[in-house]
């Protein structure tokens, strides 16, 4: 009974073993964006002020709708998620294509 | 490969005849290795790097196409210029971002998946050697 792997086998499980799983660092990459301005958004309006995050606000220019409220942080959160995701499923793809070639 | 990530996964009795022959190839014994050495699996540095870095860039030529575009002047884009040298809201400023963010996208990477194998190994260093000493702390109960 053969209890050893082919060489292809070896070389085929190995691959697998290496593969990212492009969903999770597209959730891992959107949740740690979409929280990281979901946070920053929520620090500035809970300091207040007059004219809260003036910088921040900025952000509105690449994500329309975008602004330093309890509303925005919520919007912001779903831009920044769904940005987060697609970079970070991009990531997974070209890293497991590049396993692949190994 | 999903059949071979099937028979490395699966511990249940084989439901095909051709189930039944990659069981007889990778026997059950080795299953649970195999799935430790998946869970444990080092991240390819290089590969890690390049991917990084390709996605990096081609956020940076994006950001760049949109400003030369859209030319929003809220945003002084060109202070990036501080950081990728050569750097200005033009086509050929775009493609020195794309050199510059790939390269620092590379070493964000390579960075990233060495510091996460150094945590992995570190790890499994720390719990083998208290595995290591909780089989020998009653050493003095035997004497």
């Amino acid at each position: 009974m053969a209890n050893q792997l082919t060489v292809e086998e070896e070389q085929a499980l190995r691959r697998t073993i290496l593969r990212a799983s492009e969903q999770g660092w597209g959730i891992a990459m959107g949740l740690l964006l979409g929280v990281g301005l979901f946070l920053a958004t929520i620090i500035l309006v809970l300091k207040g002020g007059p004219n809260p995050g003036p910088h921040l606000g900025l952000v509105r220019i690449y994500f329309p709708g975008y602004s330093v409220t309890w509303i925005g942080s919520i919007i912001g959160f779903i831009y920044a998620f769904v940005v987060g995701y697609a970079i970070g499923r991009t990531i997974a793809t070209i890293y497991n294509r590049l396993i692949q070639r190994r | 490969m999903t059949v071979i990530r099937n028979s490395v996964l699966s511990s249940a009795k084989p439901s095909s005849p051709h189930q039944s022959r990659l069981r007889m190839v990778a026997p059950s014994d080795d299953s649970v290795n195999r799935v430790l050495e998946r869970a444990f699996a080092p991240l390819h540095k290089r590969a890690l790097g390049v991917a990084v870095g390709a996605t990096v860039a081609m956020v940076v030529f994006a950001v760049t196409v949109f400003h030369i575009i859209a030319r929003p002047i809220d945003i002084p884009i060109d202070l990036v210029s501080q950081y990728f040298y050569g750097y200005d809201t033009t086509w050929r400023g775009a493609l020195i971002g794309v050199w510059w963010g790939f390269i620092s996208g590379f070493v964000a990477g390579w960075f990233l998946a060495f510091l996460r194998n150094f945590m992995v190994a570190t790890w499994i260093f720390v719990v083998r050697t208290k595995a290591s000493l909780a089989q020998t702390q009653d050493f003095l109960d035997h004497i």
